[in-house]
C-alpha cells in the first residue's frame, strides 16, 4: 500500500485559504452532533480547548489525561507568553509578518498554508482568552501589555507574569469544566491511552489504562483527537514534566500513523544547568529573560577557569574582558536571536573552554545593566517569580549575581504527520498541539506553541472535524465491536508478559532511561554528525536489549508509577532510533537540526533546499523492520527561501 | 559534593481501604546529594528500595518546578515542608540538616482519600471548579481584547489569586481541612475582573455549596492555608469570597 | 438564586451567624465588664445600686436575660453544628502533630481551639448563673441599703465567694479562656463577614490582643482582688 501525502489544503491565494476551506466544508447538523462521540486524549491547551469547544457545539466528548486533574497538563508550565498579531504596540506587526517570522524561524521547513492560518487565528485567541477572564499583564491605562521574544523585531508577545501557560490553560480548563458541569464532557483522569482501535481503516476508539486500578478500558467514538504533547523526554532530562511522554503518538504510529520530522527537536538556550546524576528534570528560565538579560562568558580562558574553581566571581571580570558573544555576533537581534542559534552559540563557547560552572557547561545571563537602567522593582515586576524560582533551585540570588544557564531539550517540532485539517493519514485520527508536526518547521519561535495549541483546539478542529464527520459519515459504533476486545487483549497480554519478563534484573528502568537520554543529548542533540548518529543508533539498540533483558520492574498491577514509566521508556527506546535515523537521513542543517558537516564558514546552519525541502514522514513497518520514509514536498509560493540571518 | 543522611519515616498504605503504617526507611536515606530536591531524594530511595526487591514509595509529581500542583505531601507536620512559597518538588535537601528526622505522610482530609502511600485523590477540587470557576463564554468571535479596560493594579491582584496551582496544601494545612482558600482564590479572580461580573452571584453560591457538600470543613480564619500556599495566595481571597457570598445572599433570589 | 435559608445554613452563612452573635456577645461583655469594674470598689453601694436598677426592670429584665441566654445558646449551637461537620473533615491527623509555617498564620491555641475555649465558657456560664444569679439573696441575709431601699448585697456575696481559693482560682482560669476566645474572635468576626482587608489586618489583629487582655484581666482581677484581700490591704 503506497501512501500519498496530500496536505489537503484548499487552492487559491495563501491569505484566502482558510476562508475558502470554511466556505466549502461540510457541516454536521446540530441534532446529529449529539450522536457523535469524540475522544480527546490529553487536556493541555490543545486538548482542553478542543474538548470544550466541541462540547459547546453539541458533540458528546470524552476527554482523558494522565494527571489527576485536567488542569495539570504540561502546558501549565509555559512561562513566557503567547504571540498574536494584535499590533497594539503599533510597531508594524501584521498577519503576514507573523507568518513570515514563523516560517523563517522554522528555517523554511513548514507548510505555508498551516502557518498562515495560525497567524490569522492568533488575534482571535487573545480575544477569546480575555473574554474568559485570563489575567494577562496590563498597562496602567488598562490595556494589554506586550513584550518581545526571540526571532521577532516587533513586540507581539502577550503574557501573564511568568505563568502565561498556566493562565491560558486554566482558562481552557474553565471552559472544559463548564462543559463537564453541563454533562457534555465526560472526563477521565489518571488514564493513559495505550492503544488505538481501528475499524475499517478508520480510528474508532482507544484502549486506556486506569492508572489507579490498573484495569484496561475500551472507549469507542467517531474520531480520536490526540493532544498528548511532545516527546522531549526521549532525552530523559528536559524541561518537560515527569509524565510527558510519546506513548500515545507512538502507539498510533505503530498502528499506521506517519511520524513526521522526528529529528526536529528544540534545545532551549536558557535553562538551569544540570549539576548531578540525581537530577530528574531541567528547569527552564523563560526566554523572555533575554529581553533584559545579557548573555556572556569571560573572554579569557583563565578567567573562566578562575570562575569555575571559585577563585573569581562574575563581578571580578572587567567589562572589557566579558564576551557578550550574541550581541557582537548578531548586532541586530543581539540577545534575542532564535533559540537554536542561542543554544548552539552557548555550546560553542563552552566547547571552547569558557563555560562558567563546575561542569564547564554554563554561560551567564546577567541583569546588572537592566537593573541599573530600570531599577530592581521593575525587574521584579517583570520576572519576579522566575527569579524566585531560580533562587530556590540554585540557592543564588539573580538580583545580585548573574544567572547561570545552559541549553536543555525543550520542545519537539516533529510529531504525527497531519494534513491541513490536522488529520493524520489514519482517517478519524487527528493530532493537535505539540503532538503534531504542523507549524514550526525545524525550529519553533518562542511564544508560538501556546498559540498553536489554542488555535488548533479552539479554532481549527471545530471546523475540520465537522468536515470529516460530514464527509466520511463514520457509522455508529460502540465498545462491543469485536475489534475492541482484540486490541484490549493485545495490550493486556503485552502488560502481562512484560511484567513476567521483568521480575528480576540487575538494573532499573530509570537507569537505562537516563543513559538513553545521555546518548541522545550527546549525539542526537544540538550538534550532530553522521558518525555520531550511527554510533548513537548502535548504542540505542544495545540499551533496548539491556532494557528487555536486565531491568527489574515492580510487579503490582494496580497503581504503579514505575510500570507506567517503564512503558513510556520502552516506547522512547524505539522512538530514539527513529530520531537518530531521521537526523542521519537529513543531510543538511535546518533549525534545531544541526549537522556539523553542513555549516557555513562562520558556523551557521546551511540548508539544502534542493534536496531536503520536504517533510520526512516515517512509516512503521513492524517490529525489527526498518521504517519507510515518505516525503511531502514543501512548496513555497509566498516566501523566498534564503539563508536565515539574524546579524 | 556534599551528601547528607536522614532518619526517614514514610507513610505506607497499599490502597484506599488498607490501614497503612509508618515505615522506617532510614537505611535507604543515606548519602543523599544535598542539591537534590525532596522528590529526587524519594526517587533515589525508590531506586534503592527496588534494588532490594521492595515496593517503591508511590507519590505524585509532574512538572517538578512548582507549577502543576500535582505533587504534595506533608513533611514533618508541614504541607510541602518547612519552606514558605515552595512546593515539595522545589524543596531542596540543602534545607535539611544532616541526620535530621524526616516524617513524610500524605495530605490528610476526608475529601482527599488516600489512594496509595502519599498519593491522594483530589478530584473534589475539580468538582468545585466545575460548579462555576469560569466565565461562561463559548468559543467564537469575541470583542477586541482591549475593549475590556482593566487597571494594572486590579489585573495584578486578579492574577495573584489566579496563580493557585490547586495542589491542596491549603486543605492539608487547615486544622479544619477547609477548602476556602482554594475556592476563594477563583472567586476572587472573577470578582475583581469585569468579565466575571454577570454571573458572580451564581458562581459564588454554587461553588460554596459544592465545597460544603464535598466534606471540607469550614473556615475559622486561622490563616495557616496562606502560610502553606506555595503561591502565597492571600487570605484576602477568603474575605472576598465571604463578601461575594454575603452580597449574593442579600440580593436573595 | 441564593435563598436566605440555604445561605445561612452553608458553612459561610453559619460563620456570619457566629460573627453576628459573637460580636453581640462582646457587646454584652462590655456592659458586664463596665459594671463589674465597680466590684473593685471596697464599698458595695454603687455595684448593688446597679444590680438593683437592673432588677427593677422587672419583666423586662427577664426578657433581656432570656434574650441574652438565647444568644449564648444560639452562638454555642451554631458553633457545635459547624464543628461536628468539621471534625469529620479530617478523621486522621498528622503523625507527630502539625506545625505552623509561620507568616500571618494565627495557628495556635486561641484560633484552633475556639470550640474548647467556647465550650469552657459555656460550662462556666451555667455554673456562673447558678452561682450568682440564682445564689443566696436577701432572704439568706445578703441585704444592703441602696438609696434607702433594700437591695440584694451582691457585692458582699462576690467578695466572700472570691476569698475562697477553690472558687477564685477556677474563675480566674476561665477568664484566660475568655481572653483566648476573644484574642481570635475579635479579628475573626470581621474576616467572617468579609470585612477584612490586608491593610487593616495587622492593626485589627493587634487590637484584638488588647481587647482580649482588657477583658481577661478586667474580669480576672476581681477574684484575685478579693482572694488577696486588696481592699483590706488598701484600708
Ligand atoms: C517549561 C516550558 C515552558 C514553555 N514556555 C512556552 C512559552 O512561553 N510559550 C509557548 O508558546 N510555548 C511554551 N512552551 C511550549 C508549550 O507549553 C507546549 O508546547 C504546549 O503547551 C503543549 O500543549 P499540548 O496541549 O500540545 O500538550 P500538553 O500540555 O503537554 O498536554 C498533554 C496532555 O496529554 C495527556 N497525555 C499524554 N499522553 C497521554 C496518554 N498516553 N494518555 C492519556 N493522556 C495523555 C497529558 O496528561 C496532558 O493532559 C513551554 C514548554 C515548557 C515545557
Ligand atoms: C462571652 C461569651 C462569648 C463571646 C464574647 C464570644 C465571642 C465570639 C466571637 C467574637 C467569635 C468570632 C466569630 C467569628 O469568627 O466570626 C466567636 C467565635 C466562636 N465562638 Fe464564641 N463567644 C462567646 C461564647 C462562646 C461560647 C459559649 C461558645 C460555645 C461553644 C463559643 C464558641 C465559639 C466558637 C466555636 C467560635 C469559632 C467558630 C469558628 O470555628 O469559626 N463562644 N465567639
Ligand atoms: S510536581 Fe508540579 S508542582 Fe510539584
Amino acid at each position: 500500500m503506497s501512501i500519498v501525502l496530500d496536505s489537503g489544503e484548499p487552492a487559491g491565494p495563501l491569505a484566502d485559504k482558510w476562508d475558502a476551506f470554511k466556505d466549502q466544508m461540510k457541516l454536521v447538523s446540530p441534532a446529529n452532533k449529539r450522536k457523535h462521540t469524540i475522544l480527546v486524549v490529553g487536556t493541555g491547551l490543545a486538548g482542553a480547548s478542543a474538548a470544550a469547544t466541541l462540547a459547546e457545539l453539541g458533540y458528546h466528548v470524552k476527554a482523558f489525561c494522565i494527571q489527576d486533574s485536567p488542569r495539570r497538563a504540561h502546558s501549565i508550565a509555559a512561562q513566557g507568553g503567547i504571540n498574536s498579531t494584535k499590533n497594539y504596540p503599533y510597531d508594524g506587526d501584521s498577519v503576514y509578518r507573523l507568518f513570515y517570522d514563523t516560517i523563517k524561524g522554522g528555517d523554511y521547513r513548514s507548510r505555508e498554508s498551516n502557518v498562515h492560518r495560525l497567524a490569522q487565528l492568533s488575534a482571535n485567541i487573545i480575544d477569546q482568552c480575555v473574554a474568559q477572564g485570563v489575567p494577562f499583564a496590563r498597562e496602567y491605562g488598562g490595556e494589554l501589555a506586550t513584550r518581545s521574544f526571540g526571532g521577532a523585531q516587533v513586540s507581539r508577545t502577550f503574557y501573564a507574569k511568568g505563568q502565561t501557560g498556566q493562565q491560558l490553560l486554566l482558562g481552557a480548563y474553565g471552559a472544559l469544566n463548564r462543559q463537564i458541569d453541563a454533562g457534555r464532557v465526560e472526563m477521565f483522569e489518571r488514564r493513559e491511552m495505550l492503544d488505538l482501535v481501528k475499524v475499517d481503516g478508520k480510528a474508532r476508539g482507544i484502549i486506556t489504562r486506569d492508572l489507579v486500578t490498573g484495569k484496561l478500558e475500551k472507549h469507542a467514538g467517531h474520531a480520536v483527537l490526540l493532544c498528548t504533547g511532545g516527546y522531549g523526554r526521549v532525552y530523559f532530562l528536559s524541561t518537560n514534566a515527569f509524565n510527558s511522554n510519546g506513548t500515545a503518538a507512538w502507539r498510533c504510529h505503530k498502528r499506521g500513523a506517519l511520524f513526521a520530522n522526528p529529528c526536529y527537536v528544540q534545545i532551549h538556550p536558557t535553562c538551569i544547568p544540570a549539576s548531578g546524576d540525581y537530577q530528574s528534570k531541567l528547569t527552564l528560565m523563560s526566554e523572555s529573560l533575554r529581553n533584559d538579560g545579557r548573555v556572556w562568558v569571560p573572554k579569557k580562558h583563565e578567567d573562566a577557569e578562575a570562575i569555575r574553581n571559585g577563585s573569581k566571581t562574575a563581578k571580578d571580570i572587567e567589562p572589557q574582558d566579558r564576551d557578550y558573544y550574541l550581541e557582537t555576533k548578531y548586532p541586530s537581534f543581539g540577545n534575542l536571536v532564535p533559540r537554536d542559534v542561542a543554544s548552539r552559540n552557548a555550546k560553542t563557547v563552552c566547547d571552547d573552554g569558557r563555560g562558567v560552572n563546575i561542569t564547564g557547561r554554563a554561560v551567564f545571563l546577567d541583569f546588572e545593566t537592566a537593573i541599573e537602567r530600570d531599577g530592581e522593582d521593575a525587574i521584579r515586576d517583570r520576572y519576579g517569580n522566575l527569579f524566585h524560582m531560580y533562587e530556590k533551585i540554585t540557592g543564588d540570588n539573580p538580583y545580585k549575581v548573574p544567572m547561570k544557564i545552559y541549553p536543555a531539550t525543550h520542545y519537539t517540532m516533529g510529531g504525527l504527520w497531519v494534513d491541513y485539517s490536522l488529520m493524520t493519514n489514519i482517517p478519524g485520527l487527528f493530532a493537535l498541539g505539540e503532538a503534531n508536526f504542523s507549524d514550526h518547521g525545524a525550529n519553533r519561535l518562542g511564544a508560538s506553541a501556546l498559540m498553536q495549541g489554542l488555535a488548533d483546539g479552539y479554532f481549527v478542529i471545530p471546523h475540520t472535524l465537522g468536515n470529516y464527520l460530514a464527509t466520511h459519515k463514520p457509522a455508529a459504533i460502540d465498545e462491543s465491536h469485536p475489534e475492541f476486545e482484540t486490541v484490549q487483549q493485545e495490550v493486556q497480554d503485552d502488560i502481562d508478559s512484560f511484567l513476567e519478563s521483568h521480575q528480576s534484573g540487575s538494573t532499573t528502568v530509570i537507569d537505562v532511561y537516563r543513559r538513553l537520554g545521555q546518548v541522545m543529548y550527546d549525539r542526537v542533540g544540538m550538534a550532530r554528525t553522521a558518525d555520531g548518529l550511527r554510533s548513537a543508533i548502535a548504542d540505542i539498540r544495545k540499551l533496548r536489549e539491556e532494557f528487555e533483558n536486565d531491568v527489574k520492574v515492580p510487579q503490582n498491577t494496580d497503581f504503579n508509577k514505575y510500570l507506567e514509566v517503564a512503558f513510556r521508556a520502552r516506547d522512547f527506546l524505539e522512538m530514539a532510533e527513529l530520531l537518530a535515523r531521521d537526523a542521519l537521513e537529513r543531510e543538511e542543517s535546518a533549525g534545531g537540526h544541526f549537522r556539523e558537516e553542513h555549516q557555513t564558514e562562520d558556523g551557521e546552519a546551511r540548508r539544502n533546499d534542493d534536496d531536503f525541502a520536504y517533510v520526512a514522514a516515517w512509516e512503521w513497518k513492524g517490529d525489527g523492520e526498518e521504517h519507510e520514509l515518505h516525503k511531502e514536498q514543501l512548496v513555497f509560493e509566498n516566501v523566498k527561501l534564503v539563508q536565515r540571518s539574524y546579524k | 559534593m556534599a551528601t547528607k543522611s536522614f532518619v526517614l519515616k514514610v507513610w505506607r498504605q497499599d490502597g484506599p481501604d488498607s490501614p497503612g503504617t509508618v515505615e522506617d526507611l532510614t537505611e535507604y536515606a543515606k548519602d543523599v546529594n544535598e542539591h537534590a530536591s525532596f522528590l529526587e531524594m524519594l526517587d533515589l530511595i525508590n531506586e534503592r528500595l527496588m534494588a532490594d526487591g521492595k515496593r517503591p514509595i508511590e507519590f505524585d509529581s509532574d512538572c517538578r518546578e512548582g507549577i502543576c500542583g500535582q505533587c504534595g505531601c506533608v513533611v514533618n507536620g508541614q504541607a510541602h515542608g518547612s519552606q514558605r512559597g515552595t512546593t515539595v518538588c522545589q524543596l531542596h535537601m540543602r534545607s535539611f540538616e544532616d541526620g535530621q528526622t524526616i516524617v513524610v505522610e500524605p495530605f490528610r482530609a476526608t475529601a482527599f482519600p488516600v489512594i496509595k502511600d502519599l498519593v491522594v485523590d483530589r478530584s473534589a477540587f475539580d468538582k468545585i471548579q466545575q460548579a462555576g470557576g469560569y466565565v461562561s463564554v463559548p468559543t467564537g468571535p469575541k470583542p477586541d481584547a482591549n475593549s475590556f479596560k482593566i487597571g494594572k493594579e486590579v489585573s495584578d491582584r486578579a492574577f495573584d489569586a489566579a496563580a493557585c496551582i490547586g495542589c491542596g496544601a491549603c486543605v492539608a494545612a487547615c486544622p479544619n481541612a477547609s477548602a476556602s482558600l482554594f475556592t476563594g482564590a477563583k472567586i476572587t479572580q472573577f470578582a475583581l475582573m469585569p468579565q466575571g461580573a454577570p454571573e458572580r452571584k451564581r458562581r459564588v453560591s454554587r461553588m460554596v455549596e459544592t465545597m460544603d457538600d464535598l466534606g471540607f470543613g469550614h473556615c475559622s480564619n486561622i490563616g495557616e492555608c496562606e502560610a502553606a500556599c506555595p503561591k502565597e495566595i492571600s487570605l484576602e481571597s477568603i474575605a472576598i469570597m465571604k463578601r461575594e457570598y454575603l452580597k449574593a445572599m442579600l440580593a436573595g433570589s | 438564586m441564593l435563598p436566605l435559608k440555604k445561605a445561612l445554613t452553608s458553612s459561610l452563612g453559619k460563620k456570619y451567624l457566629m460573627a453576628a452573635s459573637g460580636i453581640a456577645l462582646v457587646g454584652f461583655l462590655v456592659t458586664h465588664l463596665a459594671a463589674n469594674l465597680l466590684l473593685y470598689l471596697p464599698e458595695g453601694e454603687l455595684y448593688n445600686g446597679y444590680a438593683k436598677a437592673l432588677h427593677d426592670w422587672g419583666p423586662l429584665l427577664i426578657v433581656a436575660e432570656l434574650g441574652l441566654g438565647g444568644l449564648f445558646l444560639f452562638h454555642a449551637a451554631v458553633a457545635t453544628g459547624l464543628h461536628m461537620k468539621t471534625a469529620a473533615a479530617r478523621q486522621k491527623g498528622y503523625l507527630e502533630g502539625q506545625r505552623s509555617k509561620g507568616g500571618n498564620s494565627r495557628f495556635g491555641f486561641p484560633a484552633n481551639k475556639m470550640i474548647w475555649s467556647g465550650g469552657i465558657l459555656f460550662a462556666f456560664l451555667v455554673l456562673h448563673i447558678i452561682h450568682f444569679r440564682f445564689g443566696p439573696g436577701i432572704a439568706e441575709g445578703y441585704e444592703a441599703m441602696v438609696n434607702g431601699e433594700s437591695a440584694r448585697d451582691l457585692h458582699r456575696l462576690v467578695a466572700e465567694e472570691f476569698r475562697k481559693a477553690h472558687i477564685a482560682l477556677p474563675y480566674a482560669a476561665v477568664m484566660l479562656f475568655l481572653g483566648a476566645h476573644l484574642r481570635h474572635g475579635f479579628w475573626s468576626w470581621l474576616q467572617s463577614l468579609g470585612a477584612m482587608a490586608p491593610k487593616y489586618d495587622k492593626i485589627i489583629y493587634s487590637l484584638g490582643l488588647l481587647v482580649a487582655l482588657a477583658f481577661a484581666l478586667g474580669f480576672l482581677g476581681i477574684p484575685f482582688w478579693y482572694l488577696l484581700d486588696v481592699p483590706g490591704m488598701l484600708k
